[in-house]
C-alpha cells in the first residue's frame, strides 16, 4: 500500500532504531493488520464496512484481554519485612518535629490500622471512648419526648439538645447545632415521618440502629458518647485519632492498644461472616508523614520517653 | 494503593529532610525554651521567619526534643508594617543549672496553651536573648542563632551517608528509566498514528 505523502522517509526509517535498550517490539495488534488490509478489499468489495468489523473486533480482542486481569478480590498485603518500622517514641520524635510550632490542641496523632481483608463485604465500624479522650467538646442531640424521664436522664449524662418536634425544625431550618445525634427507640415512627432523614442522612447524624444510634437506655448511651470517637474502615483501613500532640508515649501508647483492642473485638465479631485481620499499623499526625510501628515502645537509641512528653 | 517500596522511598526522603540539613543543631543544655514571634502574612519582612520555622526549626525539633519550642503568630488584622518579628531564647540562669543535672529531660512547666508568652514575663530565673528576625533570610536567622547559642552541628553518620547514597543512585536511575521508556511510548504512538492514517487513506480510496 502507498504510504501516504504527509511521511517524510526520515521519520520512517528512525522508526526502527536498535540502540536503546528496550528492543521495540512491534505490537500483536500492529503485526496483525499491516498488509492485509489491500487483499481483504479485493475479496470482499466492501471495504468499509470490513473495516468497520476489523475495528469492532480488535476492540472485542482488547476487552477480552483486560478482562483476563481477574480484579483482586482482596486488598494487596505487602510484605512488611522491606519495610522501615519505628518504634513509639521513634515515631513520635519525628512527628512532633513535624508539627513543631503548631498550636498544640489543634495538631493531632492519628492511627491507621491496615487490614487483611477482602474487598467487598461487611465492614468494621464502631465508636469508642478513649483512656484519655481527645475531644470532649461533642455536642450530642437526643430525639425523645420532652419533658419526660428520659429526656432528664439525657440532660444529666451531657446532652446538649433534647426534644422532638424542636428538633425536627431546627434541623428543617439548617440549624444543626449538635455533632451527634441519638434517637430513643418509642420516639423513631415520628422521626422517620419528620422527614429529616434528607438532611441528616448526608452528614452521618441519621439516628439509625445500624450504628447503635437508636437506643433504649438514652442516659448511658449519651455517657459513653462523651468525648468517644467514631471510626470505620474505609478501603481496608480503619482510621482514628489516637491524641493530641501535648501527649507523652504511655498516653498514646494506651490509646492505641484500646483502640487496637477495639478493632480486634470487632473483627471477632464479625468472623462468622468475614475473615479480617489486622496487617499493619501506622502512626501519623496532622501535618507529618506516616510511620509505620514495630509494636515496641523503645527501640535502641531511642530517646528518653520524658523526652518526647515535653509539651511543645 | 501504592506499591510499599515506593512508599518507603518518599518516606526515606521525608526522614532525611527532618534529620539533615541546615538546622540539625544540638543546643547547649542552657538553652530552655526557644519562641518565635511573627506574622501571618510576609508582608514587611516576615517571610524569612516562617521559612525558618518551616525548615530549620523542624531539624532543631527533631535532634533537641526535650526544648520546648512554640511558634506565636500575629493575626492577620493585627499585624501591621511595624509588627514585631522576634525570636526569644530562654537560657537557664548559672546557679540552675548547677541544681539540674540533666537539663535534657527536665519537664517544661510552660503552660501550652498559652503561647502568647511574651519575653517580658518570663520566669525571673532565666535570661532572655532575643534575635530579631524582621527582613532575615531563614539563613540568616540560623547563623544568628547558632552564634547565640553556641549550638554545634550534627554530622551524617556513615548510615546517614549510606542511605543519602542509594536514593541519590536511586534518582538517577528513575531518571533514566523514564527517558527511555517515555521514548520508547512515543514511538509507539507514531507507530501507531501511521498505521491508523495508512488504513483511513485506503478506505477513502476505496469509496
Amino acid at each position: 500500500m502507498a504510504l501516504p505523502s504527509r511521511y517524510c522517509p526520515s521519520c520512517l526509517s528512525s522508526l526502527r532504531p536498535t540502540r536503546t535498550a528496550l528492543a521495540f517490539r512491534p505490537s500483536p495488534f500492529l503485526a496483525q493488520h499491516q498488509q492485509p488490509p489491500q487483499q481483504k478489499r479485493h475479496a470482499t468489495g466492501l471495504p468499509s464496512a470490513r473495516a468497520a468489523m476489523f475495528r469492532s473486533k480488535n476492540k472485542d480482542k482488547e476487552g477480552a484481554a483486560r478482562r483476563k486481569k481477574k480484579a483482586r478480590a482482596h486488598y494487596t498485603q505487602p510484605d512488611l519485612k522491606q519495610a522501615l518500622q519505628f518504634s513509639l517514641v521513634d515515631a513520635m520524635r519525628y512527628l512532633r518535629a513535624a508539627e513543631v510550632g503548631r498550636p498544640p490542641t489543634s495538631a493531632k496523632y492519628e492511627l491507621h490500622i491496615r487490614l487483611r481483608t477482602v474487598k467487598n463485604g461487611p465492614v468494621v465500624r464502631n465508636r469508642m471512648r478513649l483512656p484519655h479522650p481527645i475531644d470532649t467538646t461533642t455536642r450530642i442531640a437526643v430525639i425523645c419526648p420532652p419533658d419526660s424521664k428520659i429526656a432528664k436522664d439525657a440532660l444529666a449524662a451531657g446532652a446538649q439538645v433534647v426534644g422532638e418536634e424542636s428538633i425536627f425544625e431546627a434541623v428543617k431550618e439548617g440549624r444543626i447545632e449538635f455533632d451527634r445525634c441519638l434517637c430513643h427507640t418509642d420516639s423513631l415512627p415520628k422521626l422517620s415521618k419528620a422527614g429529616v432523614a434528607r438532611i441528616l442522612g448526608p452528614r452521618q447524624l441519621m439516628p439509625s440502629a445500624k450504628t447503635n444510634t437508636v437506643v433504649k437506655d438514652v442516659g448511658a448511651a449519651v455517657k459513653g458518647m462523651v468525648g468517644a470517637s467514631e471510626y470505620r474502615e474505609r478501603e481496608g483501613v480503619v482510621r482514628m485519632g489516637v491524641g493530641q500532640l501535648g501527649f507523652g508515649p504511655e498516653e498514646v501508647q494506651k490509646n492505641i492498644a484500646a483502640f487496637v483492642g477495639a478493632v480486634k473485638r470487632d473483627i471477632g465479631a464479625l468472623a462468622d461472616r468475614v475473615s479480617k485481620g489486622v496487617h499493619e499499623i501506622v502512626l501519623s499526625s496532622t501535618n507529618g508523614p506516616g510511620l509505620s510501628l514495630n509494636g515496641e515502645v523503645r527501640g535502641e537509641g531511642s530517646v528518653d520517653t520524658r523526652d518526647v512528653s515535653v509539651v511543645n | 494503593m501504592v506499591s510499599l517500596s515506593q512508599r518507603m522511598r518518599k518516606l526515606q526522603h521525608k526522614l532525611i529532610a527532618i534529620r539533615l540539613g541546615p538546622g540539625a543543631l544540638v543546643l547547649p543544655k542552657d538553652v530552655k525554651r526557644i519562641h518565635m514571634r511573627f506574622g501571618e502574612k510576609i508582608n514587611g519582612g516576615h517571610m524569612g521567619p516562617r521559612k525558618f520555622w518551616r525548615h530549620e526549626l523542624i531539624r532543631l525539633k527533631y535532634h533537641n526534643p526535650a526544648v520546648p519550642m512554640t511558634v506565636d503568630r500575629i493575626r492577620e488584622e493585627a499585624q501591621t508594617p511595624e509588627s514585631e518579628a522576634i525570636m526569644s531564647v530562654h537560657f537557664a540562669s548559672a546557679d540552675a543549672r548547677q541544681t539540674s543535672s540533666s537539663a535534657t529531660s527536665s519537664p517544661a512547666s510552660t503552660d501550652s496553651t498559652t503561647t502568647a508568652t511574651t519575653p517580658s514575663d518570663a520566669d525571673p530565673t532565666e535570661r532572655v536573648e532575643t534575635i530579631n528576625m524582621k527582613n532575615k533570610t531563614n539563613s540568616e536567622i540560623l547563623q544568628q542563632l547558632t552564634q547565640l547559642t553556641k549550638a554545634y552541628p550534627i554530622e551524617p553518620t556513615e548510615g546517614d551517608k549510606e542511605e543519602l547514597r542509594l536514593l541519590e543512585e536511586q534518582r538517577v536511575r528513575s531518571e533514566r528509566d523514564s527517558k527511555m521508556y517515555a521514548e520508547h511510548r512515543a514511538r509507539m504512538k507514531r507507530e501507531r498514528e501511521i498505521f491508523e492514517q495508512g488504513r483511513n487513506d485506503l478506505a477513502a480510496q476505496t469509496a
